[in-house]
């Protein structure tokens, strides 16, 4: 965001008057400013439908109250003068671990995984920390709510859909218990590149995977037959298995780590098999199991853009890819899985764009792909009456890296611009001229 | 499939698809690039224009140039042709490790490139001509890099960028002093604070002094007495003497202000210039000072918070170093990154409002620099190595990619004749899918 600049930044930056009260509204110190606001004149990119050139947005008590022409201000709304700026719906990282990681290097700062294979009962949203710097640094880009997630060994648990704005977790949640995550076994196939745990493979040698493939389903069977069994009030509580009966009735996602075609064929046979509803997570060699996915509607959240293909598969093999399975009608979501790198989903998406993707799906694979994927389709993910208002204004093409942010609203909040970076910037560039 | 059958399968893979569908790649030949919007970085952009090669150099380059009869003409309608990128700080393509671990200050030890390594192959597709191949961190010096052309598949005396200055990695803070880390003090290598990296680095360049002397003594002594007895010839020491002596340039990876500063204090007591910062995460801290004492630095668009030391790293500080007028070029530091080195240069844009012509010199004159290299590349002048980069489009633009890439005049990489995922689909190539997975 370069709201508080006052260098170039000024002829775009946005001017907010207040109806019917005489004085301008700061933000709150740490947290959103309250509404509502009507964004004035901007044109808005709903996502869903055309591009509105001129368009009012009105949002109140943390929704898109409504869209039009010339909306009349009532007493207490903040207008926002967006002329010649771009309304876009809130990006979304579809996984990564913001709240759950933060500095890379000190183990503390990264307690994202238990002890053991199997902990599908382990809940990534009651130990996410609201005062994260990665949670700042990431919303002033524009990306609004992510999928944050456990991880490590087979089922790490569940990830939770978030806002990047909130006091406490609860605050914080939008879709709190969303998938749970399997790190599908990687049998040593080639072409993976391992990404997201890259479970099995080397080391233990595919021996070792093809048993925690079977330990993976027998612990399947075993939530399923506990299903039926707790269904008619019998048998003893299980806490993991307790857990999974949401998983096994095909009612909570499972998003499936898998990166080669092997791990990716494992995927569609959890769906296939034992009825659960599959996103396929990383998807490196997707590409070759495309008619098969999209038969099936199991959507892919692809991994990092940010990487390097196999040895021996084509030089642009990832940065193709994604175009290559919009065109075979699979639906597609961009992730970054590193709360670091959370921010700059978007230019994921452009090198996509780069590689042939559509760049209207680009922006659909940011926004409302996500949101649907992850069942918030009604809530998230395009500007229309009714849903959540996580917005932002820019001075441009959100995948162009020049682009600039100017506001940022989540739940219908205007998001301080004082992200960590930002306000060493503003510091150090004020250091005095050095006479030594 | 070992690491070189792997090597070998990706090379006949591209070999492959060249001989089926492209005009001999890397064929020495006379060339020019017509109707593009050429961007010389020295001398503006030129609409509509020609670039003439002869010889592996840029003999003509403006709005209204000739092409001379029979040279194979590149249509550049629509195209955006620069400088080839220029990456001065990676690990690629290296052999044997990039750590001589056992001691501290080893500015002896030399990288030995791997010239067929496929990373090379992948950067080339990212229009990167040339980088500078650098020891790891391990050490507090660790040894002299080797600059190379992206020359793929060349034999290992060719791919040395020649006339490329020496350089010596130098290395600050976690990574130095973090050998054994797991040890008892007993066991554990000096130093482990930034205090003793100062330290050694005082000891190391006071024993070269007196070893210089020792051979100005002997020199001078030799005049009187030809039967005199040499000095012991020191390779470790000799490098540190050339070092001070300006013969071979420092480029010293560092992250946080305090030992950015106390190493440039340490080689001005000393008598020499630290060249370029690497990483140098904090530079923004201390950009006068940097400035003041004639570095440069090569760091990250936007790579923070990995560890401890680099997490006041920030993206503004491409564009507050150099509204401080230090040279800053951004650099890979890794085989992904290099494959998209121009969307990292455009944050300099987004963080900071840099120019655009300075954010694309952070990739292109600025590393050039940096490497000593910048009167032979990084700008496309007449007489200056035709090492260019061809893109669809503006490179800081969301849709461009690069379409070629030219060094000496030989097009080393061609999207056209490249094997890509669309075409393997396709079935253009006759590759199997198994092949090529």
């Amino acid at each position: 965001m370069r709201r508080a600049s006052t260098r170039v930044g000024l002829a775009l930056a946005t001017a907010i008057f207040v109806a019917g009260a005489p004085a301008a509204v700061h933000a709150q110190a740490g947290n959103g400013e309250a509404g509502p606001f009507l964004i004035r004149g901007a044109t808005v990119v709903t996502v869903s439908g055309p591009r509105l050139p001129n368009t009012d947005v009105l949002i109140r008590d943390g929704r898109i109250a409504e869209i039009g022409s010339n909306l009349s201000a009532t007493v207490g709304v903040k207008e926002i003068d967006a002329t010649g700026m771009f309304l876009y719906p809130g990006m979304m990282d579809a996984f990564t671990d913001i709240g759950l990681a933060d500095i890379g290097s000190v183990q503390t700062m990264n307690l994202t995984s238990e002890l053991g294979d199997f902990n599908p009962n382990d809940r990534a949203i009651v130990a996410i920390n609201v005062e994260s710097q990665m949670i700042p640094i990431t919303r002033s880009n524009g990306v609004t709510h992510v999928v944050t997630a456990p991880s490590g060994g087979i089922m790490p648990g569940q990830a939770a859909v978030i806002n990047l704005e909130g006091w406490t977790w609860e605050d914080m949640a939008v879709s709190p218990s969303v998938a749970f995550v399997i790190n599908y076994p990687n049998t040593g196939g080639r072409g993976g590149r391992g990404g997201f745990g890259g479970f099995g493979g080397r080391g233990g040698g595919a021996d070792r995977a093809a048993a925690q493939i079977g330990e993976l389903k027998e612990v399947l069977r075993a939530a399923k037959a506990y299903d039926a069994v707790r269904a008619g009030n019998a048998g003893e509580f299980n806490l993991k298995l307790e857990s999974m009966r949401p998983l096994v009735r095909g009612e909570t996602l499972a998003l499936v780590s898998a990166n080669s075609e092997e791990q990716i064929r494992g995927a569609i046979m959890l769906a296939d098999s034992f009825g659960l509803k599959v996103v396929v997570l990383g998807g490196d060699e997707a590409w070759k199991v495309r008619n098969e996915l999209a038969s099936r509607n199991i959507p892919v959240v692809l991994g990092s853009i940010e990487s390097t293909p196999a040895e021996d598969a084509p030089y642009d093999a990832i940065y193709a890819q994604p175009g290559v399975l919009r065109r075979a009608g699979v639906k597609i979501a961009f992730s970054t899985g590193n709360a670091s790198s959370s921010r700059h989903v978007p230019y994921h998406a452009a090198l996509a764009v780069a590689y042939d993707l559509d760049p209207d799906d680009a922006l659909r694979a940011l926004t409302l792909w996500p949101a649907e994927i992850f069942g918030l389709g009604d809530q998230l993910g395009s500007i229309d009456v009714g849903k959540r208002a996580n917005l932002f204004l820019v001075d441009g093409d959100p995948l162009d890296v020049r682009t600039h942010m100017l506001e940022v609203f989540i739940d219908g909040k205007r998001i301080p611009h004082d992200d960590r970076h930002f306000l060493l910037y503003e510091k150090w560039k004020g250091r005095p001229t050095v006479h030594r | 499939m070992n690491h070189e059958a792997r090597i070998n399968r990706l090379a006949s893979l591209v070999i492959a698809g060249t001989v089926l569908l492209g005009p001999t790649a890397g064929a020495a030949q006379n060339l020019a690039i017509r109707n593009a919007t050429i961007q010389t970085i020295t001398n503006g952009v030129i609409e509509n224009g020609t670039i003439v090669i002869r010889d592996g150099k840029i003999a003509a380059i403006g709005r209204n140039v000739r092409v001379p009869d029979g040279v194979q003409v590149i249509d550049g309608a629509g195209m955006y042709v620069m400088p080839g990128l220029i990456d001065a700080h990676s690990h690629m393509a290296i052999d044997g490790g990039i750590n001589e671990g056992s001691e501290s200050v080893t500015p002896e030890v030399r990288i030995q490139p791997n010239p067929t390594d496929p990373t090379i192959y992948r950067a080339l597709a990212g229009g990167v001509t040339a980088a500078n191949l650098l020891h790891g961190s391990a050490n507090t010096i660790g040894g002299q890099s080797a600059v190379i052309k992206m020359r793929w598949g060349a034999s290992l005396d060719s791919i040395y960028f020649e006339g490329a200055q020496r350089i010596v990695k130098f290395a600050l803070g976690e990574n130095v002093t973090r050998a054994n880390a797991n040890q008892s003090d007993a066991d554990r290598r000096y130093p482990k604070s930034r205090m003793g990296v100062e330290q050694l680095l005082r000891w190391w360049f006071t024993k070269a002094k007196e070893y210089e002397a020792s051979w100005k003594a002997y020199e001078t002594e030799r005049k009187r007495n030809p039967n005199g007895l040499p000095p012991r010839e020191d390779l470790r020491l000799q490098a540190l003497v050339d070092i001070m002596n300006g013969k071979i340039k420092v480029h010293a990876h560092s992250y946080r202000a305090d030992e950015i500063l106390m190493l440039m204090r340490v080689a001005e007591d000393f008598g020499f210039r630290i060249n370029t910062f690497q990483h140098v995460l904090e530079g923004y801290k201390v950009a006068d000072e940097l400035a003041k004492h004639g570095a440069y630095a090569s760091t990250f668009a936007e790579m923070w918070g990995y560890k401890v030391e680099a997490n006041d790293g920030i993206p503004y500080n491409m564009a507050l170093m150099s509204e401080h007028g230090v040279v800053v070029s951004v650099n890979s530091d890794s085989g992904e990154r290099v494959r998209r080195l121009y969307q990292e240069a455009a944050m300099g844009m987004k963080y900071g409002d840099m120019s655009e012509i300075e954010a694309l010199r952070m990739v292109t004159l600025n590393p050039a620099i940096q490497l000593g290299v910048d009167d032979q590349v990084g700008s496309l002048e007449v007489g200056k190595d035709a090492d260019i980069a061809i893109f669809n489009g503006h490179p800081f633009a969301p849709a461009s990619r690069v379409e070629k890439t030219i060094i000496d005049g030989r097009i080393m990489f061609d999207r056209a004749s490249a094997m890509t995922l669309d075409k393997l689909i396709r079935g253009v190539v006759t590759t199997t899918t198994e092949d090529a997975s």
